[in-house]
Parts: structure tokens; sequence; C-alpha cells
């Protein structure tokens, strides 16, 4: 399978699905169930595929190079085939040998330098195969779709992607599992469903960016109708509330982009070989402008921070834009909720790392402290709410608005003058920790669920005693609400220690307030376990346990957080934190940054090896 | 390459853990089988850990003597003196002193950053958390301790928790718990000794709450994490803080890099800071950071609040105050658990990490524990001798003589703190089960209605008289051979610095009360006669306990019934009481001589030891005098009723009253902690519901009034308006109208508007700017 039909299918698939499903014949609401099953299931193996292709052992692996790289080779194809000089590339192939030498690549404005790189055997020829290599099996898609704007279809996965569309692949499979109970409008709803996951795909992995703002906006719309029509009672007003919340935040986003586009910056900012003039939404593209020049400077680099920011941390959600997360999950089935802890509240933090940083790496910096200090508010401020809640799954949303404070944090925990690698640990503790949100927060509002659907409450102070009759149930959500408690084994425990080690690097005071929450964390937790399964059990005593659909929910979820948090090296680690390196080094190193050491001035100036820059005039239709 | 023992050591922890695993997933059909399989591998681990200390005590280590200690000197009384004189014959070589022996091992766990590379920078290594694993001669014998008083307990279990509803699970929680607890003792670095610490921590939660039905259980479940947790925060504040500064989580690297070979900091001070820098120990060197090229160092304060925090988990999990509360609490747990986690392994882990990581305390740190410890030893030991659960007043006893190992650490005596942590082990544990076994029989743990046991369980009466003995700091008992070294390590910190007196002061009147309530609660339980019988034919009325719960015990008497308990159960105390005796011993018998013991600790001690000499003469002299004090008044009151305990206590009421409310700590915690957070989460709900949420909808509120007022302006301005200006003004009237037509497309076009509003005007400004 190419890239291109790999990566496409991940989002083609399911949004095919959306609409197959609504030719399905009437009264066969069983036939639609199992179709939603076999797309979700299929959709999940190709992103087991991806990520097959992604750490296959060996150099040619594209886990052995960076995702810019990888990018940029693209760019190369893309140029050879549709710069309009030549349709294919034998039509360079002017000596008719098959082969094309450094003379006939020059045509299409390749530099030697470039050319050396593709020629493996160097001799001096380009073959077909060595041509044919380019770009293959990289996990980046790049074709011209509008091309007057510079507007790419532009896909690519690296370790940070990857992780998130693996995650949206399993929760999306689950909770489809998890809606076998919906009743009202079947097809309707596993439409809406499925097309909630094409875009869900689609938003992990545009890198251009105008295409991840189209796949961010398409998410909104099932999200609305699946909570407006199959939610709770007060169901209106909470889809309203998220939808304006996330329009709202969006309209930031879209500024972001836009300045980034017109921005007309230092004049002699050269970004490898060429003046370099934005009018790009190439977020790889734009992202190295920024770390590697001046043309973005750190007041415009503020700006665009601070509204990408505002954006990101209200889908995050982060304190103070968190109010529309508790109303959309208590209305919202229980399904939906499961997708929207597990997969909607990455977008945000998702967002942060691959564009907020990268893109204004200077004005992020200088934003520092105070980024972090909403993060670590957000942590105790969503963990005291939590604790005095009394309906089960506010409670769970909450405590959601608690862990993504440690995503912002640990990204914000930048230190200039200790060992980037600290700071490492502060963004793996973030992407770990929406790894491991994302688990356990899905198991745990379907723990809700299956109780939900037995007791047909959420009131804490009505339930108890359920692990005698239920102990299946138990087993599962003990572990399960462990694993966000942070225990050590679990997965929840490597996250929030990765992001507080990094914060102690970056400010101590914010690290010690970040870390007194774990007792707070600790107090809603057990508390909530003691109220729903501890204690006497007089009224809900011939509960039945978890049944085998429910059962086969559960056990990957339990599975995954007791894997993530004993081998998180091994299960996550490993392939997930090259990509997070890529990202903390062109944060760290980025050109403007005040100096706080007296360091030579040309010893940050290219954090790249050489033979990358040459690439540049294969650039030039970027930047015309 | 690891070597052959630490894989044995290793194997040890391994054990338990695969025992764990196969009994939580088998469990459903295992059922009994579950206690073979746990008592097998903590069995298995037991024999592991013995050929390890064989190998070690017997094999290695005499091949590498240390100078500093003479380790297979066979207890030579003049020890101390060529010690001295080699410590600073060592200073000036070297080379010819290697260290004491060390098995290591080490695995990577997690890197990170390996990915980074900026040019012009060497370092590209990635930031590594190992896990790593040393044995030396302490880890050597708490492992020994450890599993020889777990397979014990595991014995007992199989016998007293025979029948319980959810026995199965109970011995799968403790080979978990054991796992744990072998992983912290072999545990290398703080972050692992971190994991582990709060995986013995759920254990406790877990084994605490095993009767989960009564809330009263769960409440101290709940009450025992959470207060850990409070403690544990400290130690994440220590952890990020030796981390951030250090780079490293390594404790011996961490020991050895802080202080110079004569103990003392490698302190740089300037006009302004003064801050430890890390050297070699051996060749006193800087070591330098790789990526900023120069020494690596902690401002002192960094470091003090670092030792603070490392001893702020240390006083949760060993109970010390003020966080001692949730101890007594986690009595609701079975005894077996009670005697295996609560009284000699986990709650001992606190100390046995303050010894561990000892050079990382500054002088102020080690102050503020031996305070800690003084404090805790003589608030516990007043609340246990007023007690009328005999398992509580086993509770605060062990609160208090963690207290007077903290106090030995405090106060310098390394091996004095460590050496009571294992004899303590031997000793509670044994008392413990005793205590168990007469609640098997009896079924009340009050002790008023009780008496005259020793006749129906002569083997519990024995064993645990031998129990009492050796808390109470009787000479030929262990507990005297580890409570003298304390007190007398304490008399020599006085000695040198007299305005801390107290530090001396408590733990002696502390022994007193301690002989006290130990021979108080032996003579209720087993001299005499049964009171329940009577008091029966006298009608009403005990001495002063006030009703605690008698259960459904009232009318009869339980001591009638009373019988020995099976064999399963009185092995296990067999085989603890002898250890409670002779574990204290010196080799020789005589007790002038070092104990062994303490002999072998000093082995790996990480500073210099300290000189007792004299005051080892005049502590002995305290201590007797206080033990055989309090064992007298405890007669006096309890077996010849010389004094009435009634009456006593009611002419000291107000003391009496303290004490039995155990201070009141419980009470003041939850009027200043636990009610004022709880009003911190309901003000912080009633904030977010109201405030934050009010200006939302507040927000989407003067939208729509905004719009309505559109509406009618459009209706009633614009209108009129259109007649005026014909068209062109029809035109605008009509989009305003669309405007008003749904709320959703209102807020969407407000919202697009905004968008191109806010663009345009900040391009424009960027544009000028």
């Amino acid at each position: 399978m190419s890239d291109f039909q790999l990566l496409t299918s991940l989002w083609l698939i399911p949004l095919a699905g959306s609409i197959g499903v609504l030719f399905a014949p009437k009264k066969s609401e069983h036939l639609v169930k199992w179709i939603a099953l076999a797309i979700c299931t299929v959709t999940f193996l190709i992103s087991l595929l991806a990520f097959g292709a992604y750490t296959a052992p060996g150099d040619s692996s594209p886990m052995a190079s960076t995702l810019r790289d990888r990018a940029e080779n693209n760019l190369i194809l893309t140029k050879l085939e549709g710069n309009g000089i030549v349709s294919s590339p034998k039509d360079l192939d002017v000596d008719g040998d098959g082969m094309i030498n450094k003379l006939e690549i020059t045509r299409c404005g390749m530099t030697p330098e470039v050319f050396d790189k593709i020629d493996k055997d160097k001799d001096g020829k380009l073959s077909s195969a060595e041509y044919a290599g380019l770009g293959v099996g990289d996990l980046v898609v790049r074709e011209p779709w509008i091309p007057y704007f510079n507007i790419q279809y532009y896909l690519g996965l690296d370790g940070i992607s990857l992780s998130l569309v693996l995650l949206t692949g399993l929760t999306s499979l689950l909770a489809c599992g998890a809606s076998w109970k919906i009743e009202k409008q079947v097809k309707g709803y596993y439409s809406l469903f499925l097309l909630l996951l094409a875009s869900m795909m689609g938003v992990f992995m545009a890198l251009d960016m105008f295409l991840f703002y189209i796949f961010f906006e398409v998410m909104l719309l099932p999200m609305y109708f699946l909570i407006a029509i199959w939610g709770g009672p007060n169901r209106e007003y909470a889809a309203i509330k998220f939808l304006l919340f996330t329009l709202f935040g969006s309209v930031f986003i879209l500024v972001g982009i836009l300045i980034l586009y017109y921005y007309g910056g230092d004049a002699e900012a050269m970004l490898g070989g060429n003046p370099f003039k934005a009018h790009s939404f190439d977020s790889i593209w734009v992202a190295r402008a920024a770390s590697e020049t001046t043309y973005y400077g750190s007041y415009i680099q503020k700006w665009v921070f601070s509204l990408m920011l505002i954006g990101f941390i209200v889908k995050l959600p982060s304190f103070p834009f968190h109010t529309w997360l508790p109303d959309a999950h208590v209305e919202a089935p229980t399904p939906i909720s499961m997708i929207l802890a597990g997969v909607l509240l990455k977008i945000g933090g998702y967002g942060l790392i691959r564009l907020a940083w990268p893109l204004a790496p200077v004005g992020a910096y200088e934003l520092a402290t105070p980024v972090a200090a909403i993060g670590v508010f957000s942590i105790i401020y969503g963990a005291l709410v939590a604790m005095a809640q009394t309906d089960f799954k506010k409670l769970v949303a909450y405590s959601s608005v608690s862990h993504m404070g440690y995503v912002t944090l640990g990204m914000a925990a930048v230190s200039l003058t200790a060992d980037p690698k600290y700071y490492s640990y502060g963004v793996n503790g973030a992407m770990f920790m929406m790894i491991a949100h994302g688990i356990t927060s899905a198991g745990m509002f379907f723990m809700v669920g299956v109780i939900y659907d037995r007791l047909h409450t959420r009131d804490l102070n009505k339930l108890g005693g359920l692990f005698q009759p239920m102990p299946l149930y138990g087993f599962a959500s003990f572990i399960i609400f462990f694993g966000s408690m942070g225990l050590p084994g679990l997965c929840g425990f490597i996250a929030e220690v990765f992001v507080i080690l990094g914060a102690f690097n970056f400010n101590y005071k914010l690290a010690i307030l970040a870390a007194t929450a774990v007792i707070l964390t600790a107090g809603y937790i057990l508390w909530t376990l003691q109220r729903v399964f501890l204690g006497p059990n007089q009224e809900h005593k011939h509960q039945p346990d978890l049944d085998m659909r429910e059962w086969s929910i559960s056990v990957p979820l339990i599975v995954l957080t007791v894997v993530l948090g004993v081998a998180p090296q091994w299960s996550l680690l490993n392939w997930m934190g090259p990509s997070v390196d890529n990202v903390v080094q062109a944060i760290t190193s980025a050109k403007g940054m005040p100096s706080p050491t007296a360091k030579p001035a040309d010893e940050k100036k290219i954090a790249r090896p050489q033979t990358n820059s040459s690439v540049d005039p294969a650039l030039s239709m970027i930047n015309r | 390459m690891n070597d052959w023992q630490i894989n044995l050591y290793l194997a040890a922890i391994a054990i338990p853990l695969a025992a764990f695993v196969v009994q939580i997933l088998g469990g459903r059909w295992l059922k009994e089988l579950n206690a073979h399989i746990a008592t097998a591998a903590i069995g298995t681990s037991f024999v592991l850990s013995l050929i390890g200390f064989v190998d070690y005590f017997v094999i290695e280590a005499p091949k590498h003597p240390v100078a500093h200690h003479h380790a297979e000197a066979e207890g030579e009384s003049e020890g101390h003196k060529t010690e001295t004189a080699s410590s600073t014959a060592k200073t000036t070589d070297a080379k010819t002193t290697p260290g004491p022996l060390v098995w290591k091992g080490r695995f990577d766990w997690v890197s990170v950053g390996g990915g980074i590379q900026i040019p012009g920078r060497e370092s590209t290594k990635s930031l590594t958390i190992p896990w790593e694993f040393a044995i030396d001669s302490l880890s050597a014998i708490m492992y020994l301790m450890v599993t020889l008083i777990a397979t014990s307990i595991h014995v007992y279990s199989m016998g007293y928790m025979h029948g319980d509803r959810r026995y199965p699970r109970f011995f799968a929680y403790l080979s978990l718990f054991c796992f744990s607890m072998l992983a912290l003792v072999g545990s290398a670095n703080l972050f692992m000794v971190f994991m582990s610490w709060e995986l013995v921590g759920v254990c406790s939660y877990l084994l605490i709450g095993h009767w989960y039905e009564e809330k009263k259980n769960a409440d101290a479940a709940n009450k025992a994490f959470i207060v850990n947790r409070v403690g544990d925060v400290g130690m994440l504040i220590g952890l990020g803080l030796l981390w951030t500064n250090l780079g490293t989580f390594n404790i011996s690297e961490i020991n050895h890099s802080l202080r110079n070979k004569a103990g003392e900091l490698n302190i740089v001070s300037t006009e302004s800071s003064s801050v430890v820098e890390l050297r070699n120990q051996e060749t006193g060197e800087p070591i330098v950071d790789g990526w900023t090229g120069k020494p690596r160092q902690i401002a002192t304060w960094a470091l003090v609040l670092a030792g603070l925090g490392v001893f702020a988990g240390c006083v949760g999990k060993s109970a010390q105050f003020p966080l001692h509360v949730w101890l007594p609490d986690a009595m609701a747990g079975p005894t077996p658990v009670s005697a295996l986690i609560h009284a000699a392994t986990m709650v001992a882990a606190g100390v046995y990490l303050v010894g561990r990581f000892f050079p990382l305390f500054t002088d102020e740190v080690l102050l503020t524990i031996g305070y800690a410890g003084g404090i805790t030893l003589f608030i516990a030991a007043t609340i246990a001798m007023v007690q009328v659960d005999y398992k509580k007043v086993l509770a605060y006893s062990t609160v208090s003589q963690l207290g007077y190992m903290m106090l030995g650490l405090g106060v310098g005596g390394w091996s004095a703190g460590l050496f009571h942590l294992l004899t303590h082990a031997f000793f509670k544990a044994l008392l413990f089960l005793c205590a168990g076994s007469v609640y098997h029989s009896v079924h009340t743990y009050d002790m008023h209605v009780l008496g005259g046991l020793r006749k129906k369980m002569p083997r519990t009466a024995t064993t645990m008289l031998i129990g009492t003995l050796a808390i109470s700091g009787v000479p030929l008992f262990s507990g005297f051979y580890s409570k003298d070294a304390i007190l007398a390590s304490s008399l020599k910190f006085v000695s040198e610095r007299p305005s801390h007196f107290l530090l001396f002061v408590l733990p002696t009147v502390g022994a007193a009360i301690t002989a006290f309530y130990m021979f108080r609660l032996w003579l209720l339980l087993f001299y005499g006669e049964s009171r329940s019988a009577k008091k029966d034919a006298h009608g009403h009325g005990h001495d002063h306990g006030h009703g605690h719960g008698h259960g459904d015990h009232h009318h009869d008497d339980p001591v009638a019934h009373a019988h020995e308990s099976e064999s399963i159960m009185t092995i296990p105390l067999m085989v603890l009481a002898a250890f409670a005796v002779f574990v204290g011993w010196p080799i020789t018998i005589l007790p002038f001589a070092e104990p062994i013991v303490e002999q072998m600790l000093l082995y790996s001690s990480p500073l210099p030891p300290i000189e007792l000499g004299i005051f080892h003469w005049i502590a002995m002299g305290f201590s007797l005098v206080v033990a055989a004090t309090g064992i007298g008044l405890a007669f006096a009151f309890y077996a010849w009723k010389t004094f009435d305990a009634k009456k006593f206590a009611e002419s000291f009421q107000p003391l009496y009253r303290l004490f039995s409310a155990k201070w009141y700590f419980d009470e003041i915690y939850d009027l200043l902690l636990v009610k004022r957070t709880l009003d911190l989460a309901v003000a912080m709900r009633g904030f977010d519901k109201y405030v934050v949420d009010g200006v939302v909808n507040g927000a989407a509120m003067i939208t729509v009034w905004a719009s309505k007022l559109d509406g009618l302006f459009d209706k009633f301005a614009v209108d009129k308006l259109v007649n005026l200006f014909g068209d062109f003004i029809y035109l605008l009237g009509d989009r305003g109208r669309w405007i008003q037509t749904g709320r959703l497309r209102n807020y969407l076009m407000v919202l697009t508007v905004a968008v191109f509003g806010l663009f345009l005007g900040v391009v424009v400004w960027i544009q000028r700017g």
C-alpha cells in the first residue's frame, strides 16, 4: 500500500462508511451496527498497519528520519511531478538513457546537493529505482490542492501523531462496541459517529494548516448532533455550549494561521539558501522558519502563540475555558463521552505540541511562566471541583480538566540554561499524559456508563458496596481509576511524574504546587471508589456483573493501563520519544531566544545537518 | 554484567510478583490454593535471601575489609580504638581502602532525550531513569528479616484467616506486598524507592480495607493512603530537587558525592550564596555536568529542602508526628496484616530510607528527624498507656518505637536506629501475632473483659511474655541492646549539645512508659482471673474503660470459651520468639560487646561511625533503672493491686482525658485540614458554577439581548429610514432582519464578523507596528 493509499484510507474509509450506512435498507439497524463495527475495526487495523510501517526496523523506516526530512523529500517529489515543466520524471530524461543526471535535474531547479543525497550509489545518475525510492514508504503524502493559495493535500505521521492516531482508532472501536445499546435513529447515529472518526483521523494527520483547520471544523458538526440528539435531558444547552466554545476557540486558531501566512517579516531571513517569504500553510516549513530564522520576531510570535494557545486550551480544556466539558460529558451518551474524553480533548494538546509551540517558540518561551501557571491552576482547580461533585460523570469530567493541566505544564516548562533533555521529560510527560488519559478516561466513562445502564443513576450518594455483586467490574474499575490516580506501575504515574520532574527544572514553586495536587487526586479518586464499591450494600445486592461485551471493551483498556505503566519505554517512548525530541530541539534551539548565557551566536544558528539545507531551491514553489 | 548474587536477589523479588499475577488472574479457580502459592513463593524468597546472606557475610565480605570498621573482627571490644586510628590513616592512603562489598544490578527503564542534537554540544546521551538494585550488608539483613517474618506470617495467616470470605484475595495482596517491599529494600535509586514506596502503600490500602463492608474499615484505608500521600508529596519534591540539580537518582552516588571521606559536606561558600558541590569522594575532584561543563552543585537551602522532603515521605510511611494518625486506624485490617505491614516491615521503610540516604541529611534536617522521633515516641507512649483495646496499645507502641528509631538516626546513631528497626521487627511482629492469637480465641479486643488467659493459652502467654520483655528493654532480650544503643547515641549527642537535652529525656521517660504499658497489657490479658466472670457475678463495673464496644460478648465470658490456637499459628510465634531473644545478642553473650547484628550493619555504614565508649555504660544504667520502674509500676497497679488504676486515673483527669483522646490530633486535623479542604472544594464548585459558567451564560445572554435590540432597532428605526433612503437602505434592513431569525445563526453571524474584524484589525495593526 502506498503512503497515499494508507494515509488517505485512514480518513476516507470512515467517511465512506458514514455516507454508506445512510443507504442501508430500512429496519436493518442490526446490520448498520455490524457495518459500523467493521469499519471501525478496519480503520484501527489500518492504523496498526501504519504503526508497523513506521516502526519497521532498518535505516529506511520512517522512524529513522525526522518528519521534517521526510516532508522535505516529498516536496522534491511534488516538485518533480507537478511544477509545470515536466509531467513525469521521464520527461526530464533528455538524452533518453533511462536515467536522470545532474544536468537534467537542474531543469526543475533541484540543486546538485539534493541530487547527491538522492543518488544513493553515487554514480552521478538517478536511476528510476532511486527516483522511485524517494519519498516512498515514509508516511508522508503531499499533493498540490489549491495552488493559488499554496494549499496542499498534505498528511504525515510521526511518533506524536501516530500515537494519537492509534489511540483514536482504538477508542473509536471500543466506543462503537459501547454504542450497542443505542436504539434511537441508529443509522443517523452511526453515520455521524463515523464522520467524527474520519475527521479526528484527519486532524491528527494533517500537516497543512488549512487542511488541519478544515478537519478541525468538520469535527464539530457530528459532535454537536451526537450530543444534541442522543444526549441526556439538558442536551440542547450542552450541545450549543460545546459548539460555541469550540467555534470561539477555532476563530483564534484561524487568525493565528492567517497571521503566519500573511505576515511580512524580516526580509533578510534566509531559509535554506532562499529568502523566506511566508505565504505557506505548511506547518513543518513555517515551524522551521520560526525556529531557524528571525523572520517572525518575538513580538509577532507572542501574538501567534497567544491566539493558538487560547484556541487549543478551549479544546484541551483548561481553566477558564473548561465549563463546556462537564455539561457536554454529563449530557452525552456513554460512547460519545468516551470519544470526547479519549480523543477530542487530545486535539487541544496535539495542537499545542504540533502547532502552538513549534510555530512560535520564542513567543511561547516569553509567555512560559503564565502559561505554566494556568496549567498548575487547572490541575489544582479541576481536582478540587471534582472532589465536590456528587454526579459520577461530572466528577470524571472535572478530573479531565485536572489531568489536562499537566499537558499545559509539561509543554510550558522550557528552561534554556539547563540540558534540554529535562525539558524533553516535560514534553514526553505531556504526550504520555494524553495517551494515558485517553485510555483511563475512556475507561472511566465506560465504567460510569456500565453502572448507569444498570441502576439509572449517577448519584454517588446512592451507590455503594458494588464490589460484592460485581467483582469483575470492581477489578476493572480499580485498575483504571488507580491508573488515573497515578499509581506506580500504571500509566498515569509516568505522565504525572515526568511532567513534575520536568517542571522542577523550570520553576520550583510551580512544580511544588503541581506536586501537592497528587494529594487531591488521591482524595477524590479514593473517595469515589469508596462511595461506589466499598461500604455496606443494601440496595443493589443482585446486579449482574460485566457481560461478555462489556468485559471485552474493558480488557484492552486494563491491559494498556498496566503495560504503559510497567514498560513505558518499550510500549511508547521508544517510537514516540524521537519525534518529541525533534520538537524539543526545534523549540530550545530556536533563533531569537533570549540568550541566558553568553554563547557564540553561530552556535545555535542551524540545528540541522548541512545537507538538509540544500533542498531549498526546490522549495521555491512554496515561497513564490 | 551483574553478579550472580544480584540475580539471586532479583529472583527473590520476582517470585512473589509472579505468585501475585497467578493468584489475581487465577484466583477464581485456584481458591484456597492461593494461600499455598503465596506461602511457597515467599518461602522461596526466604531461602534465596538466606543463601545471599550467608554468601555475603561468611564468604564474600571478609574478602573486602573496610578500614573504618571491623566487620569480620568477631566482636573484639578494642574494635573502636583501631577503627579511629585506621580512619585517620585512610585519608592519607585512598587506594588501599576499598569500600564495603556491594552487589549491583542495573537495567535501563526509561531514557528520554537521546534524539536531541544541538551543534557544538557533546552530550547527546539520553537522560535515563534506570532500575537499579544494590545489596550491601544493610539490605542483605533486611531481606532476611523481611522474608523470614513474612514467611512466618503467611503460615500463621493460613490458620488465622481460614474460612474468611475473601481468603484467596487476601493472599494475593500479601504476595503483591512482599514483592513491593522486597523491591523497596533492594532499590538503589530514589525513583525506584518512590515507586515501590507507593506500591507498598496501595497494598496497605487494599489490606486495611479487606473487610470493606464496614464503612469504618474503608475510611481507615482511605486515611492511610491519603495521609501517606501527604508525605509522598514531600518525597516527590525531594525527588525533583535532587534530580534537577544532581542529575541522578542513584542513592549511593549522591551519598558519595555530597560528602568527603571524613563525612563533611562539600560546602562552597561565597559572600552571597552557599552551595554544596559534588565531588568524587576518593579523589576529591568535582563532578562536571556534561551539559553546562560546570561542576555539579546544589544550593545548600535546596539540599536542606530536598532532605526535608525525603524525610517527609519517611514521616508519612513510618507514622511519625505529625502524620502518625493513620497507623492506629490501620488496625482495622486483619491482624496478620497489622503484624507484617503495620509493625514489622512497611512502616519501618521510612526509617530504612533515612538510614539508606543518611549522608543526604544536613545537620538541620537531622535535628528535625531527632525531634520528630522524640515527640512521636513520647506522644504515642502516653496514648498507649491508657488504651483499652489491646491491638491499639500495640499500634501506638509501634508508633512510639518507630519514634525511637528516628531519634536514634537523628542524633547520628546510624547503626543504633537501624539495629532497633531489626529487633523491633521481630518482637513487634511476635506481639501482634500473639494479639491475633488471643483475638482468634476470645473474639474481643477489650482488655477489661479478659484476664487469666495464661492457663488457657500457655504458648501464646509465654511467647507474648518474651515479646513484652524484649520491648521493655530487659537484659538478654533483643530490645535491650538496641534501645541501649539509641540511648547511648542520644546521650553522646546531648553531651555535645546540651541545649537539646530533651532528645535524651524523652526516650528515657518513654522507655519507662513503654515498660509500664506493655506489662499492663500482658498482665491484663494473662494474669489473674477473667474479669468478665467476676463482672457477671458482681453486676457492672470495670476500671477506667469507657464502654469501648464489647460487641456481642457483653454477657458472655469470652475467657471461658478460650482455647490455645492451633499449631499452624503457634509455631510461627515460637520461631519469632526465638528471634526476639537472640537477634540482639553480642557474640560473647556478655552485654558489653557490640551486638553482632550491629557490627554487620556497621560494615556498610555510609559515614564513619561515632565512638560511644563510656556513654554505653551510662545509658545502660539509665535504661535498666527506667525499665525496672516501668515494670514495677505495672505490677503494682495490675498484679499486686498496690494502687487502684481507676482512682489514679481520676486524680489526673485532664491528662487522662488528653491521652485517651489521642491528644485530639484527629479532631484538629479534621477541623483544620479535612473540613477546610472540602469547604474549598465546595467553594470552587460554586465558583465554577456561578462565576465561570455565569460569565459564559451572561455573555450568551448579552448577545441574545443585543440581537433582540438590534431587531427592535431594525423594526422601528431602520424600517422608518427605509422610506427615506430608498432601496439602498431597504437592502440593509433586509440583512438586518436576517440576523434575528435564530439564536444559533445569530451567534455565527457575530462570530463571522468578529473573525474578519479581529483579523483585519490585527493585520492592520501589525503592518503599522
